[in-house]
């Protein structure tokens, strides 16, 4: 995490007397208490769900804050009728074979938009670019008809191959902000040492990169994972995933929160692990390189 | 047997001229600086005879074979980056070992190699170590013994002792040139650093908006700059160039003093040379033109005077226990033997 | 291999995926606009039907006009108060040291969330019988006591910028925590010394300075915004009635509810000229830094 020089130095020493020391430490107890709050009003609403989860079925209709916790509620979200291990199953195979797949093909294009010029290769990183922002309604419509037509509704190769659009901008432009990262020079060593472009490309350059592509992994990883609106129109049945499985635990005399909340934490608790692991590149990934 | 051979060799990228139609020929054995302030194509050269650049025009020939289409790999040249391009995911011994595995190097040869050249450098302790763990001097010697595990036709080192702190910079260029006395291997090197190319050329090539101003001898371009380029680049302080006139044979201010006896036609307008070293000091009225001290600077084994000279500052060299002032008047005198005449038109030396 | 074929072999790949999955489906979805288009009717996909779902949306159809209308104030609202908000917790937290970079991190876990979680989580807190911010915010403000804070129109609406806010000031704030961070310190240290305040130092030096961020920030989150769907449909499903029916939300009802997918897709495309110029302004930011 980049930081600025403390803030002790910022203050210290800009007006003499009582008055700016006071000042001083008015200013650090109202700074402590405003990120005191922000902390509150971000962790409440999971921190809820997570208490939540362990709350039995009459507790959770209440406000309690101290209750008897209890683990049945993860018994029962995989019992039937929700066999949320299925949607577990599912959601774990569809992100990480998207990932299988779209690493690779990003990595090769990710190094070659860094290194060489390419004829067309600003509308090319333009329209990858694009196509992120491509609201996701829009892209959906053509292929459910056409998964209709060719039997890819609800299956996992169906939601696996629109994942891809979503995932490769991200993994493309986030590869590439590694490998621009990687000096030119080793590369040119390794080729007057009597490396082949492929060579340096399989001793040089994935080796340095590697940490880089693991990270562009898991961050698509957790975008296929928590991808909604796809899943939502094209599974019903064998393909849904985690976030689709939320929705059985509409009942009939209203949402059983204890039940979706242990779903939740099975969403969110993987993810949260993942995103921990590669905090450092979140935002470069996210922005896509328009900010360092 | 590995000479280098660059004819009428060209690079464009644009409008830009990198480098423009240059011919050169580098001997056997022959340990060639390329040396010019930034910009001026010397690593461009380098880089095209090492492959990394295409030449937009012209021949590159190493020994007898053209190579102007041939990858990197095949050109058997050996190559030390300005950052030392090291492979910062292998052990020092792996970086050294690596031109020679990826050249299929049987394997039995490789470790015994590997060492020699690490003793060569003195990095045998370190072989175990990764780049990360080493100092820049260190870096450095790694880069050296990558390229000298092999036996190349040609060395190429790119600025390679820039990133260096100046007291190691010393050190490590008395080491370079001894390793490049012993091995005998034809080197290219290019530099921006003058004190560099002249304590380890063969031969200077100075070079300016990617054309050689001058190829000469270490002493030659030195003793005997080509133009006003070579003559204020080369040396330390810079030479000083004072405009002026030619009349009867002497050179005249441009406040009309005449000065100094100089072998030349009468001119209206020259440039007169001379460096801080071929100047004398002496007291008020004791030489031959009286000038206001600017600065008086003390480098301990010097004095260093900058006088204003007219409206052009001119720096002296004075005896190392001189003492002046700011705004003293003192004399110059300027040894005829040691002048150096340039048209500023062209630039060109005046010669006899 | 020579690199000159190399390196379109090795972007081909990643360029056909791209137009299988982006390029193909916007062309076609534009055919499709100009069709009958009925999920229920064989053959319909085909039919030729000229500009008539362009001109039914804008005529007859007060639905699709309210969800413009919903999305605009959800965009607006979202985008101001997100950036807003950001700013302010991006300059609390900078200046780092052990307990802001804790919170730095925390910070990575809402954004880590699926926006469909954000939604159900919402929903749950303001459930109007035991939802925690439904108590909270009757205990600070009476009047809202007794209000199923879900079921009123204006109210929701409120909720989904809530949930929406709460998502993304975390990734906002980190953004910004990195342009704070790369406004040179001796700039800031040069205005103290030549004696300017607190305030001033952040209006005239850092702002500034902070500008190209920021505006990176607001194109992008308007982006998100505008393409709003998983949070709303968990959280009311456009509801009550239309109130906070967004136009993603408004497309997918159309198109998969009602089978008008012909109709579908030209709203759809109505929503891609709008991000049309967003990605051109955002595009000349990426372009500029490399």
């Amino acid at each position: 995490m980049t930081t600025s020089p403390t803030s002790d130095q910022q203050n210290s020493g800009r007006r003499s007397g009582i008055t700016g020391k006071q000042k001083k430490r008015i200013s650090w107890a109202l700074q402590s208490f405003l990120i005191l709050i922000a902390i509150i009003i971000m962790l409440t609403p999971i921190v809820w769900i997570f208490m939540a989860a362990f709350k039995t079925h009459v507790d959770v209709y209440q406000l309690k804050l101290f209750f008897t916790p209890t683990l049945e509620n993860f018994g029962l979200v995989f019992d039937a009728p929700y066999y949320l291990g299925d949607k577990l199953l599912n959601s774990t195979i569809v992100a990480f074979v998207t990932v299988v797949f779209a690493i690779p093909i990003a990595t090769m294009a990710a190094y070659s938009f860094s290194r060489f010029e390419l004829r067309g290769e600003t509308a090319m990183l333009v329209i990858i670019l694009a196509t992120q922002f491509v609201p996701a309604v829009v892209i959906i419509l053509p292929f459910f008809v056409m998964f209709r037509d060719i039997g890819l509704l609800d299956t996992r190769l169906g939601l696996i191959l629109v994942n891809l659009a979503i995932v490769m901008p991200f993994a493309i432009w986030m590869i590439k902000g590694f490998i621009d990262g990687i000096p030119m020079e080793t590369e040119e060593a390794a080729m007057v040492d009597g490396s082949s472009r492929i060579q340096v490309i399989r001793n040089i350059v994935l080796p340095m990169a590697a940490p880089g592509l693991l990270t562009a992994g898991i961050f698509c990883f957790i975008i296929a994972w928590n991808e909604f609106l796809f899943a939502l129109i094209l599974t019903n049945k064998d393909a849904v995933t985690l976030p689709i499985g939320l929705a059985l635990f509409k009942a009939e005399e209203g949402d059983l929160w204890n039940l979706l909340s242990a779903a939740g934490i099975i969403i969110m608790l993987p993810m949260f692990v993942l995103a921990l692991i590669i905090r450092k590149y979140f935002v470069q990934g996210m922005t896509m390189g328009a900010v360092r | 047997m590995a000479e280098v051979t660059l004819k009428n060799l060209t690079k464009r990228w644009g409008d830009f001229i990198g480098v423009d139609n240059q011919s050169l020929e580098i001997h056997d054995k022959e340990f060639l600086v390329l040396l010019g302030p930034s910009g001026c194509g010397k690593t461009t050269t380098m880089r095209m005879i090492a492959g990394l650049e295409d030449p937009t025009d012209g021949e590159i020939r190493i020994g007898d074979r053209v190579v102007n289409d041939d990858l990197p790999r095949d050109r058997d040249v050996a190559m030390v980056f300005q950052n030392y391009g090291l492979y910062p995911h292998m052990t020092i011994f792996d970086n050294i070992a690596y031109p020679l595995r990826v050249r299929g190097t049987p394997k039995n040869e490789i470790e015994p190699r590997v060492r020699k050249a690490a003793e060569q450098v003195e990095l045998t302790e370190f072989l175990h170590r990764k780049p990360k763990a080493l100092s820049g001097g260190q870096r450095q010697r790694v880069a050296l013994a990558r390229a000298i595990v092999r036996t190349p036709k040609v060395f190429l080192m790119d600025e390679p002792l820039s990133n260096l702190d100046a007291k190691l910079r010393v050190t490590m260029r008395a080491e370079l040139k001894h390793l490049s006395r012993a091995l005998k291997i034809t080197t290219i090197y290019v530099t921006h650093d003058q004190i560099e190319a002249m304590t380890l050329a063969d031969r200077v090539a100075v070079m300016k908006n990617g054309i050689i101003q001058q190829l000469g001898t270490p002493d030659e371009i030195y003793n005997d700059p080509a133009n006003l380029f070579v003559a204020g680049f080369i040396g330390s302080p810079a030479m000083n160039l004072i405009n002026g006139s030619v009349q009867d044979g002497h050179f005249v201010t441009t406040g009309g003093t005449k000065l100094v006896r100089v072998a030349a036609p009468d001119s209206p307008s020259v440039v007169l040379g001379v460096r801080a070293d071929d100047m004398r000091v002496a007291e008020e009225g004791e030489g031959d033109l009286d000038v206001r001290i600017y600065a008086f600077e003390n480098t301990g084994e010097a004095t260093l005077l900058t006088v204003q000279w007219g409206k052009q500052r001119v720096i002296a060299k004075g005896d190392r226990h001189l003492r002046k002032d700011q705004d003293d008047i003192v004399s110059v005198s300027l040894d005829s033997d040691h002048l150096y005449l340039f048209d500023p038109e062209t630039g060109d030396r005046i010669k006899r | 291999m020579r690199d000159n074929t190399l390196k379109y072999l090795l972007v081909l790949p990643a360029v056909l995926v791209v137009f299988a999955t982006a390029v193909w489906p916007l062309i076609e979805s534009l055919r499709l606009s100009f069709t009958v288009g009925r999920l229920n009717r064989p053959g319909s996909l085909d039919q030729y039907l000229g500009w008539e779902n362009f001109t039914w949306a804008f005529s007859q159809e007060p639905a699709f006009w309210n969800s413009v209308w919903v999305t605009t104030v959800y965009t607006f609202l979202t985008v101001a108060l997100t950036t807003v908000l950001a700013l302010g917790l991006a300059m609390l937290l900078a200046p780092g040291g052990r307990f802001r970079s804790g919170v730095q991190t925390l910070l990575i876990l809402p954004f880590a969330m699926s926006p469909a979680l954000i939604g159900v989580s919402f929903r749950f807190m303001f459930n109007p019988e035991f939802g925690l911010f439904d108590a909270f915010f009757g205990v600070i403000i009476p009047p809202l006591a007794d209000v199923s804070w879900l079921a009123d129109p204006v109210l929701a609406f409120a909720v989904c910028v809530m949930a929406d806010v709460w998502g993304w000031i975390p990734f906002l704030t980190l953004v910004l925590i990195g342009g704070l961070a790369s406004v040179p310190q001796d700039t800031i240290e040069a205005a103290q010394v030549d004696g300017a305040s607190g305030w001033r130092v952040f209006r005239d030096i850092t702002l500034p300075q902070l500008a190209p961020v920021l505006a990176v920030v607001i194109i992008l989150k308007s982006i998100f915004s505008l393409k709003t769907f998983d949070q709303i449909f968990m959280l009311t499903n456009g509801g009550p009635g239309t109130a906070t029916q967004t136009l993603s939300h408004y497309i997918y009802f159309n198109g998969m509810k009602y089978g008008q997918i012909g109709y579908a897709a030209s709203v759809a495309w109505l929503m891609v000229i709008p991000m049309i110029f967003l990605t051109y302004a955002y595009a000349k930011f990426v372009f500029r830094k490399n």
